[in-house]
C-alpha cells in the first residue's frame, strides 16, 4: 500500500481540504479564541457570559474534529463511535453536576 | 487485474475501515468519557470554595492581599484575594496548542500525498510547539505552588491540577510518539508504505489533546467561577 493508497484506504468519501484551506480553518480557530478572550473580558455581558463562550467553544470543537480529525470525511461509523462517547461524557458530566454541584458535604470535605 | 490491486488495497474489516482506525477512535471516545469526568469534578469544586483556614491567610498574606486559594480575584468579608489564574498566559500556551494542530494536520497531508519533506518539517513544528505548551504548562504549575496552591491545598487546586496534569500528560505522550515518528522517518526506509496511515493515526490521538484544551482553557479559565 502506496502512501497514496493509505489515503484511500480510509474509505473517504469527499475530497480533504487543500494546505490552504487548513490554514485558513487554522486562522479561523485563532479568531475564534480571539473573541472568546474578548467576550471573557467584557464587562456587561452578565447572564450572556458563558453561553457565548460554550457556542465558540463548541465551534471550535466541531471544526477541528470534523477538518483536522477529518471526520466529515470518514465514514458515518466513526463518526457514531465518537458521538456516542461524547453525548455520554455529557451525561455524566450533567449526572454529576447535578449530584454534587453546591453539596456542602462534598464541598467543605 | 484491477480488481486484485484493489483487493491489495482495500482494509481488512467488514466495515470497510481499517480495524486500527476504528480502535483509534474507540480509545477517543473512552477518552471523551474520562475528561468528562475531571471536568465535572472541576466544575463542582470551583463553584463554591470554602474560605481558608486563618493560618493559610497568614502564611499567603502580601501587601494585605492573599495569594493562592481562588481561582480569579475577589474580596470575602473584607480580605482581598488575588486569583491565580494568568489568562494572558494560558491564552499564548492555547494558541501553541492550535498551530500545533495546523502543523500536524499540515504532516498527515504531506505523508498522505507522498510529499515526505514536508511531513519531516511539520512534523518537527508539531512536536516543537508542544514542546513549548508543556513549558507553558510547567511555568504555570511553578507560579501556582509558589502562590501557595497545590494539590493539597484545596478542593480547587485538586481538581485543577489533575485535571490539567492528565492533559499535560497526554500532551507529552503525544510529543514522544511525535519524537519517535520523526527519527522513524529519517531512517533509510522512512515510515514504510504506510506512513500516511501512520502520521493521520497519531494526528488523531494529537488534535484531540487540543480539542480537549479547547474544553478547558473555556471552563477552567473564562468560565467566571
Amino acid at each position: 500500500m502506496s502512501a497514496e493508497g493509505g489515503h484511500a484506504a480510509g474509505s473517504h468519501e469527499r475530497s480533504h481540504p487543500t494546505v490552504r484551506q487548513y490554514v485558513l480553518i487554522g486562522l479561523l480557530l485563532t479568531v475564534i479564541t480571539i473573541v472568546e478572550l474578548a467576550a471573557s473580558y467584557t464587562p456587561g455581558l452578565g447572564v450572556l457570559l458563558i453561553p457565548i463562550l460554550m457556542v465558540l467553544s463548541g465551534i471550535k470543537f466541531v471544526i477541528v474534529v470534523a477538518y483536522f480529525m477529518h471526520l466529515r470525511f470518514e465514514k458515518a461509523l466513526l463518526t457514531r463511535l465518537f458521538v456516542f462517547g461524547f453525548v455520554l461524557a455529557g451525561a455524566i458530566l450533567i449526572s454529576l453536576l447535578a449530584l454534587f454541584w453546591g453539596d456542602p458535604a462534598v464541598i467543605n470535605r | 487485474m484491477a480488481q486484485a490491486a484493489h483487493a491489495a488495497e482495500a482494509p481488512h474489516s467488514s466495515t470497510g475501515i481499517d480495524s486500527r482506525k476504528v480502535l483509534m477512535w474507540i480509545f477517543l471516545a473512552s477518552e471523551c468519557l474520562f475528561f468528562g469526568s475531571l471536568i465535572a469534578t472541576y466544575l463542582v469544586f470551583k463553584g463554591d470554595i470554602p474560605l481558608p483556614a486563618p493560618g493559610f491567610i497568614e502564611a499567603h498574606m502580601h501587601d494585605g492581599v492573599v495569594t493562592g486559594w481562588f481561582p480569579t480575584d475577589r474580596v470575602v468579608d473584607g480580605v482581598e484575594y488575588a486569583g491565580v489564574l494568568n489568562i494572558p498566559v494560558t491564552s499564548a500556551s492555547t494558541f501553541v496548542l492550535l498551530m500545533s494542530s495546523v502543523a500536524m494536520v499540515l504532516a498527515v497531508y504531506g505523508a498522505q500525498n507522498g510529499r515526505l519533506k514536508m511531513m519531516k518539517i511539520w512534523l518537527l513544528a508539531t512536536l516543537l510547539l508542544g514542546i513549548i505548551f508543556l513549558g507553558f504548562q510547567v511555568f504555570e504549575f511553578h507560579e501556582f505552588g509558589a502562590e501557595g496552591l497545590n494539590l493539597a491545598t484545596n478542593q480547587f487546586g485538586a481538581s485543577f491540577f489533575v485535571l490539567t496534569g492528565f492533559h499535560g500528560a497526554h500532551v507529552t505522550v503525544g510529543v514522544l510518539m511525535l519524537g519517535s515518528m520523526l527519527l522513524a522517518s529519517m531512517r533509510r526506509t522512512g515510515l514504510g508504505p504506510e506512513a500516511g496511515f501512520h502520521v493521520e493515526t497519531i494526528g488523531l490521538y494529537w488534535h484531540f489533546v487540543d480539542i480537549v484544551w479547547i474544553v478547558i482553557f473555556t471552563v477552567v479559565y473564562l468560565v467566571p467561577a
